[in-house]
Parts: structure tokens; sequence; C-alpha cells
């Protein structure tokens, strides 16, 4: 399996099976990788970027021709979501009031196309979530599905699927004076003999509920996710995010909501590395792409990060009222676990 | 029923892997994941080395404080489990002259 110094060759050498377009004119650091765009894009500029690098290119509707025409794939080309792998490997992503990507096989280059009724700030979090976990996944990155904050100097994240009430959680710690690291998708790699979790766009995603709840009245006056949800797309300011990769402490597996509804109390369980392998997986963040290499690559990466993080399920009531107290209930949790920052052996990502 | 004189392998595309001192288990084919506790791991690890059913039988008889009344049933369904999920295929058992050393 590919290294994490491999990876930043394949992505510099070779050619692309995509056509060369105007070329990429800005540059940004976001989940470790540079970021090369021909658009402007709402991220920070590449400071801590070098695991590996993704073009970002706008192109017109006929690139995404020999995916549209296609049929019987994903079915319904109306659907809210299609999604197709194309015969040279590369993967066709579409969300119909948002836009359409079509990720190169080697996950180097994501061509995009916004839909006219998107905002940018909509079209920005499938570029930067879903679609870009394509090209992560076909670098040899395992993303999980998970919200990180930094709480005393150590990354802390909240694993779960949507509605596990990630983000909400995270807004909790905000308040308290924590820094966002990232949302909704997390890369781990390593660094130093260290497991680092890396940064992701400085935003937010909540209800409007809990964004007034966490940040006041103003904070409901934003752009929606999109236009079938309630929920907000909340710019964090610099002084509110963590934007350098910084090692990983905790994992928090949050319950499934249907579980949560049944419970009065706080809890935090330690999985043992087996019941955590099984959460891992259960978070992985791309569950499209289950070619053989992958799920090769993806069982060997959850089973080592199973023996090496703090994997733990927290189960607590769905109430907001209640979030103050999962936050103290976390930081009690880390504090009896306090430990030095953990050492990987290398190979980790082998 | 396999018979206890058969010696199981490791499917082909089937990863194995110890997590602390239990086992994951991926078909990739099915793409079916299955954990397995302590005694399931040694179980595991019992057959997949052992030169026949009976010899992983014997060692785990020799290890566990356990009746051979009980353990025998167990193992059975542990492999029935095993072998209906395709992690695991059986075939002739190794002769002794032939183990490896």
């Amino acid at each position: 399996m590919t290294g994490v110094t491999d990876l930043l060759e394949t992505a510099t050498s070779g050619s692309s099976s995509f056509e060369a377009g105007a070329g990429p004119r800005y540059r940004y650091g976001v989940y470790g990788m540079v970021i090369s765009s021909d658009t402007p894009l709402d991220l920070p500029s590449d400071t801590h970027g070098g695991l590996a690098r993704v073009e970002c290119v706008n192109a017109s509707a006929i690139a995404y021709l020999a995916a549209t025409d296609r049929r019987g794939d994903n079915g319904d080309a109306d659907s809210w979501y299609r999604y197709v792998v194309l015969r040279d490997g590369s993967t066709y992503v579409r969300w119909r009031t948002i836009g359409e990507f079509l990720v190169a096989a080697d996950g180097r280059r994501i061509m995009f196309r916004r839909f006219d009724q998107a905002s940018l700030e909509s079209f920005q979090v499938y570029l930067l979530g879903q679609a870009l976990s394509f090209a992560l996944v076909r670098q040899g990155f395992e993303p999980l599905h998970a919200t990180a904050v930094v709480v005393d100097r150590r990354a802390v994240a909240f694993l779960g699927s949507n509605a596990f009430g990630k983000s909400s959680l995270a807004a909790c710690f905000l308040e308290a004076g924590s820094r966002l690291l990232t949302d909704d998708l997390l890369i781990l790699g390593e660094s130093r003999n260290r497991l680092l979790a890396y940064p992701g766009p400085p935003r937010l995603k909540l209800f409007p509920k809990l964004a007034r709840r966490f940040f006041g009245q103003d904070a409901t006056n934003r752009v929606h996710m999109n236009p079938d949800t309630d929920k907000l797309i909340l710019p964090i300011e610099e002084r509110r995010r963590h934007g350098r990769p910084i090692a990983l402490d905790a994992i928090y597996a949050l319950a499934a909501p249907r579980d949560a509804c049944r419970t009065l109390c706080v809890s935090v369980e330690r999985l043992s590395p087996r019941e955590a392998f099984l959460e891992l997986l259960k978070g992985t963040f791309n569950r499209r792409l289950v070619d053989q290499p992958r799920l090769q690559r993806q069982f060997g990466f959850m089973a080592r990060l199973a023996d090496l993080v703090a994997v733990k399920r927290l189960t607590y009531p769905r109430a907001i009222d209640r979030l103050p107290e999962v936050r103290e209930a976390v930081r009690a949790d880390l504090a009896r676990d306090a430990r030095p920052a953990l050492n990987i052996q290398p190979g980790f990502l082998d | 029923m396999v018979s206890f004189s058969e010696r199981l392998t490791v499917a082909p595309d089937v990863l194995f892997r110890l997590v602390g001192d239990e086992g994951v288990l991926l078909n990739l084919n099915t793409t079916l994941y299955l954990g397995l506790n302590p005694v399931g791991t040694r179980m595991w690890h019992a057959l997949t080395s052992a030169s026949s059913i009976q010899a992983a039988y014997d060692a785990l008889l020799a290890e566990y404080e356990v009746e051979p009344a009980q353990l025998r049933p167990d193992l059975e369904e542990f492999i029935q489990r095993l072998l209906g999920q395709k992690l695991l295929v059986a075939g002739p058992a190794i002769e002794a002259s032939h183990e490896p050393a």
C-alpha cells in the first residue's frame, strides 16, 4: 500500500487523463492537501499541505456528457443524488440543485460545475466534502465521518453518521472556548511519529435552533446547505478555529439517535479494539467506493487505528440543554485519560 | 458437518487482523466484516495453524479448562459459521511427515 511519501510523488508526477484547462491559479490548504483551483474558494491559503494534491477545475456541461449520457448506474437522472463510475475509473457525482463533479480515477483532479440555483457556500460544502472525498479515497486516504475540536491543545473527534449530532456537540465546545478543527470529514495522517488530525474548511453546519443557541440570533441569517434542508452553513472566524494539524487524542463514537432517545443520562464507554474497529468502519466518510484495493486498505487502516487511538461510545439524550453536560463529561473523561501524544510506528499507512 | 480429520485454511480474499487481543475479519468478495472475541480469536489461530481440525481440538482441550463434551459442539458451531461465511475452506489434513518444520 502507498505510504505518505509515495502519495506525494504520485500526485506530482504522471499525466492526468483529463483534458487540461486554463490551469489552476489559486492554492489552498485543507485536510492536509494542497488544493489548487482555477476558481477562488473560501479556504485558507496553503500553509500546511503536503499529504497530497488535488486540482479543481471549473468545466462546462459538455465535460460531463460521458457520464450524463450513461443510463442504469444510478437510476433516475432526476433524483437528488446521482453517482456513476465511468469506464476509465473516473467518478461522476451530482446533486440536483447543487452541481456536478467528475473525479479522476487517480483522484488528482476534480472537474466541477455549479448549478445556477446553488449558492457559492452551498456548492463549496459539496465540493470540499462529498466530492473531494472521492479524490481522497482514490489517492489512498481513509476519511472519517467526524467533526473535531481542539480541547486543551489536543484534537478530539466526534464520529457518526448524518444527524448523529457531531456539529451540535462541536458548537457546544466552541461556546466554551474550544476551537473547531474540522466539520464532518476528518483526515488523519502521520508526521514525526505522531497521529495528526488535519484542519478542514472553516465552517460548521447547524440547524437554526442550534445556531441561535450557540452563535446568537445573527447566526440564523446564513445560507442553507441545500434547498431541502434547514441546516445552515456558518463560517467560523479565525479566532474560533484551529488551522494547523494537531495530535489526535480520542475519538468519541456518538450513539445513534434512536439509541440516544432511550437514554436519560450521559455515558462514556471505552470500546475494546474490536468494537472500536467496527465503529471506525461504520464511520467511514465515503461508502461508495468499495473496490477490493480500497476495502483492503481500509481494513488495515481501521485495524491499526483501533489499536492506536482510544475510541469511546458517547451516549446522551438529544436535548440542546443537555449539551453542556455532555461537554463536561467528555472533558472529565479526557482528563482521566490524559497521556502523552501517541507514538505511531513507521508504516502506519501501509 | 466437516470431518475433524480435515484441515481448515483461510479462504482466498479473506483478511484477518489482530486488534488488541481480538481478531477482525473481512471477506473481500462479500464485504462481510466479522469480529472475534479473545476465545474465538484463539480458536481461529488454532484451526488455521493446525494440521487438522482434530489437532486444533486437541490443542484447545489442552489449553483450556473445558470438558470435551462442551468444547466439541462449540468448536463445531464456530467452524460451521466460518465455513458458512466463506471465511475458511476445508481440505485434506497435512500428513505428519509433510508438516512444515
